[in-house]
């Protein structure tokens, strides 16, 4: 039963509570089974989630409380999958945030039932991943950093850096260009002018 | 001052509590403000300018001064400004001064919240951008404040932008009660006074249409069919309104806004396709503007800008049509083909012209050019209205010559103050500087200097590593050892590869050709099998030698020491007094078969003008006519020329509905004074086009806003503070709550007040607005970390759903989160999605087969299962979200004020003070600083310490910024990273 375990640890164990769940027809990327789970989806070591639709929590208000409660202190990720499947959604969903708030758990909302599907899909894969993707590494080559830099300034657009890199020849020319010369490009109007020469030339701390 | 302004005020003053005057544009908004400024005394309480923009500012200031006998006895009437730099305690003394001050929306909520400001001591507010008000923005909160504790307070509210007003349902009704006015004053142009005063006596008016070259035609045309196929593409995707998306629209900056509006709801949900649409009609809208403004130089180099920034994405870059602006564009401005021993070999693509044209010039070179060679012929075609301005402006010397002889005693007691000027009006300081080039220097030499200037900055450049690969795809040599470029799709590349070359030598004889003052250009190439091989820095540095022929090398480093040396060296194999000879002959026949279509009389002249003036432009500037002392003024700059140089001609260079109105104005308030105006509009051009549907639109905004102002149902409540904002919008969450929203408004009773912390940044947003308006105490601080504080434990981070997408791209939501969770037991992520779009992420048919990295979902997920104890919070509109709060805080301590400021505020930097921090720092400095490489989040701070600003840093020398930095390593980074030359990407 080793090649269970095995098994079992790359695939999504559900709650047989969750029999005829529609929601099932939708994790098709990740392997699932049922098994004797507390919460409704075990996504992982430390990892669970709970389902939830708010057209149920409507009928039954309490609900959710008390599966939160069973859960009690053995996960460290705690999600309530709350589908969105009222039109009026503003209480029902205040109520659900405030239980899943105060009772330490995530709550991930979504509108359709591909899109939990997904959500339980792709926790599950990315178990083990590293969170590089949204720390916002960007290209590292010179054109990428220049335009990061000075797409900083508001309204400043590619084609002004590649006009401003071209005109002045490098990033210390721009920064020391007069206001005429910068007024000199192509396309780029007086008040771009006036917030590129400020952001150069004023100083960085305003004297109070 | 105008009667109808007279007519204005006495309306606005009739109801004491104020009222919204809508006018058209180009009225004389600032003089008008400026009168109800002079009407203001001090014993009323002070008066508050609320967000004026810097020129409306320096507008009203110009106008008062005009308006104010000299010596002036109250210097107190010039409002000053209020601005973050100031102490509190200052800031306090001048709010009770009873003077008048200009502050921005968010320094005035921030001390109305902080209690600087006692609201008893405001006399009334005027706001300059009405059409851009709302229910929940500041503006309004800061009315809302104000009059619940000073229900005396007049509110008087302006807007000369009146088809801003139409732009949603019940614009002009919703302001009028978010402010809590009942008067809505409407003045078009066409108003009774309006036409009245300004028609009794017009000034003459001259209208030129010239006709644009054939190319300027032809790129107009092009640009118009993208535009269009862009219009359709959009149209296709079924979520928009096809009824505004017409190309006439597309002319205005307000279409963005007409498209954002559609489609902002359904915005994240849209392919990137729609997006980029959306965009690329941006660009082309420019490119038609930048058509008639730009010289057909700079007209290029924009377009070679835009084309290194665009190639990849754009639609529209890869139309059919675009291909002939980039050619005409060209066209307009040097022209290039390859010989080779008799037989043509061009690059152009349309094999007929090129032929007949090259058939020519082969005719007239062949004998003193190279076997095989690459010819490269300047056009730099002229923007036709400078020579129709040159010859207006010689009429009017004529005129007034003409004038002067005869009578000389009448002109003295006429036009006694006429100070002769003629003021040509232009779109941006840039047109300015490059007609006074025009008139002072002759057009023709304006052309050259762009013309070079454009030759340098290419070759000066050095080649992008991502080139060489482009490169490095043809086989080495290839291009040459036939002399023929056969790629058809790929030219693009291919064809800039070539021009490089000639740019190349052309550097050396532009240099050499500005030096000794010639004109023309004609580099004769020699190529060899070798000679392509390379097309690397180095390669190109050993093609120039070649092309030279046995010139001393004109060295890659060329930039600025050898160029000199350069153009001595290779001024004999110039053969530049021949070719200079024969290029007058030349260029005019090349001309006629480039202008084919044009009147033939035109183009001729236009060349042969051209051509033989190098000095006939010199001299016929010197003797020919003495022209009028001439001033010229960008519009963009708005200030008040007229009133100030009082010109009797005007030359509407670009015209502008705007300025129309203020010569009118100028006129009908100088009723003995006599203006000529001119108008140079292009023929047939979009700029006509644009003029005249700029007034039929403005026009259409007041009829609507006409029928509006009829239909409107107005609360007879002055106060306002039963039928506040709140019940216009959003019923159901609010109403239930409206007595508590009465008790905050008022602020008196503080039994048991609910306190937010608020980020002094989060006031560009509405949410402080609607969470005071349920009735929460809202405390203004700088938080290092956090939006909203709403408890010692609860620190939450507010992102709209466009936010969200970006700060998850920047890694910026990552950072946020990150140090959230070090210093709060609750950290909270609330995604606030907006009341008027749709309550999801995507819809169903969106979400794709696959996990995939790029999906907002497995961003969400990462970041969820990263910060396990991290809470989300969804919240459908504001409203909702403040009833979350509300209700989170429900069982919560208050939160600490000084604690929240001093959290993630490293220790180093001492005491916090209790006082605005973010508002004493130039941020986009500080962020752009942030951004450069080698800086860190542990560095940033020294820097800044040892250096003033961004200009500073970039002379420090590398051990200065070792220092600063605390590395070496770093420091190089950075100076690298600065001085690095910027790489061509043609």
């Amino acid at each position: 039963s080793t090649s269970q375990v095995a098994h079992n640890r790359n695939a999504i164990l559900v709650s047989h509570r969750q029999k005829g769940n529609p929601l099932l027809k939708h994790i098709r990327n990740v392997r699932w089974a049922f098994a004797d789970v507390v919460c409704d989806y075990l996504l992982g070591q430390s990892t669970c989630a709970l389902y939830l639709s708010l057209r149920y929590h409507l009928l039954h208000p309490d609900y959710l409380y008390y599966r939160i409660r069973e859960l009690q202190k053995n996960f460290k990720l705690r999600v309530v999958l709350c589908h969105v499947d009222v039109e009026d959604v503003v209480k029902p969903l205040l109520e659900v945030t405030k239980t899943a708030l105060l009772h330490d758990c995530t709550l991930l909302c979504a509108w359709s039932l591909e899109e939990c599907g997904r959500y339980l899909e792709t926790i599950k894969v990315y178990e083990n991943k590293p969170a590089d993707i949204i720390q916002g590494q960007m290209d590292t080559d010179y054109l990428s950093r220049l335009t990061h830099a000075l797409t900083t300034v508001r309204h400043v657009n590619k084609t002004d850096v590649v006009t401003l890199g071209s005109t002045f020849g490098s990033l210390s020319h721009i920064m020391d260009a007069s206001m005429e010369d910068l007024a000199r490009c192509p396309g780029i109007g007086e008040r771009k002018v006036k917030r590129l020469y400020d952001t150069f030339h004023e100083p960085f701390k305003r004297v109070v | 001052m105008v009667q109808f302004h007279e007519h204005i005020i006495t309306d606005l003053l009739d109801d004491p509590g104020g009222g919204l005057v809508v006018l058209s544009s180009g009225l004389a908004l600032p003089k008008l403000i400026a009168s109800l400024l002079l009407l203001h005394h001090p014993s009323q309480g002070t008066l508050l300018l609320l967000s004026p923009s810097p020129s409306v500012k320096s507008s009203i200031l110009s106008a008062l001064q005009l308006q104010t006998p000299n010596p002036n006895p109250n210097p107190q009437i010039f409002p000053s400004e209020i601005s973050s730099d100031l102490p509190s305690h200052h800031r306090l003394s001048l709010y009770s001064s009873g003077a008048a001050f200009f502050v921005t929306a968010r320094i005035l909520i921030v001390d109305l919240l902080t209690s600087r400001l006692p609201p008893s001591a405001i006399a009334g507010i005027l706001l300059l951008n009405a059409h851009s008000l709302s229910d929940t923005a500041t503006e309004a909160f800061i009315v809302r404040i104000l009059r619940s504790s000073n229900p005396s307070l007049y509110v008087r509210a302006f807007s000369d932008k009146p088809h801003a007003m139409i732009a949603g349902f019940a614009k002009a009704e919703r302001i009028l009660k978010c402010l809590y006015l009942r008067k809505l004053h409407l003045w078009p142009r066409f108003q009774v006074y309006v036409s009245q005063d300004l028609e009794r006596d017009p000034p003459e008016v001259v209208d030129i249409r010239v006709s644009m070259s054939a190319h300027m035609r032809a790129i107009q045309k092009a640009v118009i069919e993208v535009m269009d196929a862009c219009l359709k593409e959009i149209r296709k995707t079924n979520k928009v309104d096809v009824e505004d998306l017409t190309v006439e629209n597309g002319l205005f900056k307000s279409f963005d806004e007409i498209v954002r509006r559609q489609l902002d709801p359904i915005w994240h949900t849209l392919g990137k396709k729609t997006k980029q649409l959306v965009s690329d009609l941006k660009t082309l809208r420019k490119l038609l503007d930048y058509l008639v403004r730009y010289d057909a130089v700079t007209y290029l180099k924009y377009l070679d800008s835009l084309r290194a920034s665009e190639n990849f994405r754009s639609v529209w870059i890869f139309a059919e049509s675009s291909y002939k602006i980039f050619e005409c564009a060209k066209k307009r401005v040097y022209h290039f083909g390859r010989l080779e021993v008799g037989k043509l070999v061009g690059k152009s693509r349309s094999a007929t012209t090129k032929k007949r044209k090259l058939d020519e010039t082969n005719k007239v070179k062949e004998d003193s050019l190279p076997p095989t060679s690459v010819v490269l012929e300047e056009v730099l075609e002229e923007a036709p209205k400078w020579k129709v301005l040159r010859e207006v402006l010689e009429e009017i010397a004529e005129e007034r010559e003409k004038q002067a002889l005869p009578r000389v005693e009448p002109v003295v007691d006429g036009e006694e103050d006429d100070s002769g000027i003629v003021l040509v009006a232009c779109k941006d300081e840039r047109s300015c500087m490059q007609l006074e080039d025009c008139i002072t220097k002759g057009p023709h030499k304006v052309m050259r200097e762009e013309w070079e200037k454009y030759l340098l900055s290419k070759i000066e450049l050095r080649v992008l590593p991502k080139h060489n690969k482009k490169k490095a795809k043809d086989p080495k040599g290839f291009g040459i050892l036939d002399g023929v470029i056969p790629i058809k799709s790929g030219q693009k590349a291919e064809a800039s590869t070539i021009s490089k070359q000639e740019h190349d030598a052309l550097l050396a004889a532009a240099a050499e050709i500005s030096k000794h003052g010639k004109k023309d250009v004609v580099v004769g190439d020699d190529p060899q099998p070798s000679a392509e091989s390379g097309g690397r820095a180095k390669g190109r540095g050993k093609g120039t030698c070649r092309k030279t022929s046995g010139c001393v090398p004109v060295s890659v480093e060329r930039h600025s020491t050898s160029v000199n040396e350069a153009a001595t060296n290779d001024k004999p194999e110039m053969l530049a007094s021949e070719n200079g000879g024969q290029r007058n002959e030349t260029n005019p026949v090349v001309g006629d078969i480039f202008h084919e279509r044009e009147p033939k009389v035109a183009s001729l002249d236009k060349v042969i003008l051209r051509k033989h003036c190098q000095e006939g432009d010199a001299t016929s500037l010197k003797n020919a006519k003495q022209l009028p002392p001439v001033h010229f003024y960008a519009l963009e700059s708005n200030q008040h020329i007229l009133d100030i140089l009082k010109p009797s001609t005007i030359i509407v260079y670009h015209p502008d509905m705007a300025f129309v109105r203020e010569i009118e104005i100028y006129k009908a308030e100088n009723p003995n004074k006599k203006l000529k105006v001119y108008f140079l509009f292009y023929e047939d051009s979009t700029e006509v086009q644009k003029f005249d549907s700029s007034i039929r639109r403005e026009n259409r905004a007041f009829e609507s806003l006409i029928r509006q102002k009829s239909l409107m149902i107005i609360p007879v409540d002055q106060d306002g503070r039963c039928l506040g904002p709140s019940s216009s919008l959003d019923p159901q969450p609010i109403t239930s709550q409206n007595s508590i929203t009465r008790k905050a408004g008022g602020r008196k009773e503080a039994e048991k007040e609910i306190q937010v912390i608020v980020d002094m940044r989060e006031f560009m947003s509405s949410l402080p607005n609607v969470l005071h308006q349920k009735g929460m105490r809202i405390i203004p601080v700088t938080l290092e970390v956090g939006d909203y504080i709403l408890s010692p434990l609860i620190c939450v981070e507010r992102k709209s759903i466009q936010d969200l997408f970006g700060s998850f791209a920047s890694g910026r939501l990552y950072h946020q989160v990150e140090t959230m969770a070090r210093y709060y037991r609750i950290p909270v992520l609330l995604i606030e999605f907006s009341q008027d779009k749709s309550f999801s992420f995507q819809s169903a048919s969106d979400i794709g087969d696959d996990v995939t990295p790029n999906s907002i979902l497995s961003k969400l997920s990462l970041l969820v299962i990263h910060f396990p104890r991290l809470r989300i919070v969804w919240s459908r509109s504001l409203y909702a979200t403040a009833e979350i709060f509300a209700s989170l805080k429900s069982n919560q301590d208050e939160p600490d004020e000084a604690k929240a400021i001093r959290v993630g505020v490293p220790s180093e930097e001492g005491i916090v003070e209790n006082d605005v921090r973010a508002e004493n720092y130039n941020t986009s400095a500080v962020e752009f600083l942030r951004r450069l490489p080698g800086v860190t989040d542990s560095n940033y701070r020294t820097i800044m310490d040892g250096c003033e600003s961004l200009s500073e840093l970039a002379l420090l020398p590398v051990e200065k910024l070792a220092e600063l930095m605390g590395g070496q390593k770093a420091a190089k980074t950075l100076r690298d990273f600065l001085d690095a030359k910027y790489p061509t990407l043609l």
